[in-house]
C-alpha cells in the first residue's frame, strides 16, 4: 500500500517539482520524463489513479473472498490436512493464503494496469504476453494450493476407510494417494503457465520409477518376506504351538504375521523373517 | 443451602488427589486450573490430553470396581501412593458426572486387575474384546439357556502344548481375529464348541474345542466353582497366559491371572 499512496500524494505538486525528482522513485523512466514532461502529466495522474483503485479493490477483494470462504465451509473442510497445519504454524491459514492470493491478482493486474498506461514502456507487445500470463500464473498457484489441500484431504479419507484393515502395511496407501494427487496438481499447474510438460511428464515417470526400484532394492527383504509370508499363512506348513527348529534356532511357535514369525523357547524370544524361513527349510520336531 | 455446602464439604477436605472417571474436556479444563491439585484423570481414551492418564479399557458398570480399577491403575504407574486420600468423580446415572466419593487408596486388598490388562502377553484391546465377546455371550447365551465357555489369551504356544484337541480344529488355517466383526456372527456358533478357545498374542483365534492339561497343583480359587474354572485357574499359573471364563451355572465372568481369580464381571450388567 506504501507505493500508491507516495505517488497520489504527489499529484498535487506534481506540476512545481523539477521532473527528474518526480522521476527518481522509478529508475527506468528519467529520459522519458525528462523529454517530454507536459505530454506525460495525463498517462501519469491516470496511472496513480489506477494503482490507487486496483488496491483498494484488491483489498476488498480478499476481505471478501476470505468471509466467502468461511461462510462456505472451508476452514471445517480443509480442518486436520497438513497443509492447513503447516499454514497454522505459520500463523495464517488455508483461507487467508487463498484470500491473499485473489488481493495479490488484482494488485499484480493494477500495477501491469498502471504501467501499460504510463506507457513506461512503449514495447507493447511485451507487455501484452505479460498481461496474459499473469493470470495464468495466479490460476497455478491457486491450482497449486488446492491440490495440497486435496491431496491431504485424500490421504485422511483413504486412511479413515483403510483403518479397519488389519494389515499395517496398507499405511503405505494413502500417502500414494496424497502424492498422486500433488503430482497431478502439479503438473495441470505448469500446463496452465504453458510449460511443456510432456518432458517433465516423461521425467518425473523416469523419476518415479527410480524411485520405485531404489523402494524395491530397499525394501527387498521385507518384500521377499512378505512374499514368504503369503505362503506361509496361506498354506500354514506349521502353526501356533508346534515345536520347530529354523536354522540353529529352536523352540515353540507363539505367532506369525506377514513379515515375522516368532519362536519362542525358555526365556528367549526369537523373531525370524519369513524370508530365513523359506531360504533355510523349517524342522518340525516331532517327539 | 450454604449449609448444605459445608457439611458435604468433608467429602473433598484434604484429599491428596482428584480422580477424574471419564470427565469431558472442559471440565476436566476447570479442575487442571486448580493449583496445588493433582488430577488424575481415567478414561477409555485420553480425550482431554491430561499428563495423568489410566486407560479405562472396559467401562465397568459396578462403581465399586470402576473405581478400584482406577486407583489400582493409578498406583501402578505411580499417580498416586499408598494411603493417599483420593476424591473420586465420576458417573453412575447415565452420562455425566454425578457422584463424589471418598477412599483411601489402599482401602482395596490389591487383586491385579490392573496388571491383567497392562502388564498381560496380549495387548489390553485384546484382552478387552475377550471380554466383550465373553460378556456378549454370556447375555445372549442366557436368552435361551445359560451357556458355558473358556478363552485362554496369550502365551498360544505353550497353551496350545499344555493341551489336546478334543475334535478338528474349526479355526486351523482360518485368520480370525477377536476383533474382527465375523466374530460376532460366529457366536451362536460358539456357544454349542466344547473345551477352550486358544487366543494368541495378538489377538488370532488359534484354536477351539481344546482340552487343558496343565497341572492343578497350587491352584487357589474360591470354592464352589467347577472343572471350567478349575483348568482356567491352572493354565494361567502354568503359562503366561490369561483366562477369561464364562460360567455356565451363574453367568458371571471371571478373569484369571497366574492360577488366581483377579476379576468377576455379571454380564446382565453390562
Amino acid at each position: 500500500m506504501r507505493g500508491p499512496k507516495v505517488i497520489a500524494d504527489g499529484e498535487g505538486i506534481l506540476r512545481g517539482l523539477d521532473p527528474v525528482t518526480l522521476a527518481s522513485p522509478l529508475q527506468s523512466v528519467p529520459d522519458a520524463v525528462g523529454e517530454l514532461p507536459g505530454v506525460l502529466q495525463e498517462p501519469w495522474v491516470l496511472a496513480a489513479f489506477v494503482l490507487v483503485i486496483g488496491f483498494g479493490f484488491g483489498l476488498l477483494m480478499g476481505q471478501f473472498n476470505k468471509r466467502l470462504l468461511t461462510a462456505v465451509g472451508v476452514p471445517e473442510a480443509v480442518e486436520g490436512t497438513a497443509f492447513e497445519r503447516t499454514a497454522q504454524s505459520l500463523g495464517t491459514s488455508t483461507v487467508t493464503i487463498l484470500a491473499r492470493l485473489s488481493s495479490w491478482f488484482i494488485y499484480a493486474v493494477a500495477i501491469i494496469a498502471a504501467i501499460n498506461i504510463a506507457q513506461l514502456i512503449s514495447t507493447e507487445n511485451f507487455w501484452a504476453r505479460v498481461a496474459g500470463f499473469v493470470p495464468q500464473a495466479f490460476i497455478a498457484i491457486l491450482i497449486v494450493v488446492v491440490g495440497f489441500v486435496v491431496a491431504d484431504k485424500a490421504e485422511l479419507l483413504v486412511s479413515e476407510r483403510l483403518r479397519g484393515v488389519k494389515l499395517p502395511e496398507v499405511n503405505f496407501v494413502p500417502r500414494l494417494v496424497k502424492y498422486s494427487v500433488l503430482y497431478v496438481a502439479f503438473l495441470v499447474a505448469l500446463g496452465q503457465i504453458g510449460v511443456q510438460t510432456l518432458a517433465l511428464v516423461a521425467l518425473l515417470a523416469v523419476y518415479a520409477l527410480a524411485v520405485v526400484l531404489f523402494a524395491g532394492l530397499a525394501l527387498q527383504d521385507f518384500l521377499s518376506s512378505g512374499a514368504a509370508g503369503v505362503y506361509l499363512l496361506l498354506n500354514q506348513p506349521y502353526g501356533i504351538g508346534d515345536e520347530v527348529e529354523i536354522g540353529d534356532r529352536r523352540g515353540v511357535v507363539q505367532g506369525m504375521d506377514i513379515v515375522v514369525t516368532r519362536v519362542e523357547n525358555d526365556g528367549e524370544e526369537y523373531i525370524i523373517p519369513n524370508r530365513k524361513i523359506i531360504q533355510e527349510g523349517v524342522v518340525r520336531i516331532r517327539e | 443451602m450454604a449449609e448444605l455446602t459445608e457439611l458435604l464439604e468433608d467429602v473433598v477436605s484434604d484429599v491428596d488427589a482428584v480422580v477424574l472417571f471419564s470427565p469431558s474436556g472442559s471440565y476436566y479444563e476447570r479442575f487442571a486450573r486448580v493449583d496445588n491439585l493433582d488430577v488424575v484423570v481415567i478414561a477409555p481414551e485420553n480425550s482431554v490430553g491430561a499428563d495423568n492418564y489410566v486407560e479405562l479399557p472396559l467401562e465397568f458398570e459396578n462403581v465399586a470396581q470402576r473405581i478400584q480399577f482406577g486407583i489400582e491403575g493409578a498406583i501402578d504407574e505411580e499417580l498416586v501412593n499408598e494411603g493417599d486420600v483420593l476424591a473420586c468423580v465420576t458417573g453412575v446415572f447415565g452420562e455425566g458426572v454425578d457422584t463424589v466419593s471418598r477412599v483411601r487408596s489402599d482401602a482395596f486388598t490389591h487383586t491385579g486387575v490392573y496388571e491383567l490388562f497392562a502388564e498381560s502377553r496380549a495387548p489390553a484391546e485384546v484382552i478387552r474384546d475377550v471380554f466383550e465377546l465373553a460378556i456378549e455371550l454370556g447375555r445372549k447365551g442366557q436368552k435361551g439357556k445359560p451357556v458355558g465357555a473358556l478363552f485362554v489369551v496369550g502365551d498360544a504356544g505353550k497353551v496350545m502344548n499344555k493341551s489336546r484337541p478334543l475334535s478338528y480344529n474349526p479355526f486351523e488355517k482360518s485368520h480370525v481375529h477377536v476383533g474382527d466383526p465375523i466374530v460376532n456372527v460366529m457366536l451362536k456358533e460358539f456357544s454349542r464348541l466344547d473345551g477352550a478357545f486358544v487366543i494368541s498374542d495378538k489377538g488370532k483365534i488359534v484354536s477351539a474345542y481344546r482340552y487343558l492339561e496343565p497341572s492343578a497343583e497350587g491352584v487357589d480359587i474360591p470354592k464352589g466353582l467347577g472343572a471350567r474354572h478349575m483348568a482356567a485357574g491352572a493354565i494361567t499359573r502354568d503359562t503366561n497366559a490369561i483366562a477369561v471364563v464364562l460360567s455356565e451355572s451363574d453367568g458371571l465372568v471371571r478373569a484369571f491371572k497366574g492360577g488366581e481369580m483377579v476379576l468377576e464381571l455379571d454380564p446382565e450388567e453390562y
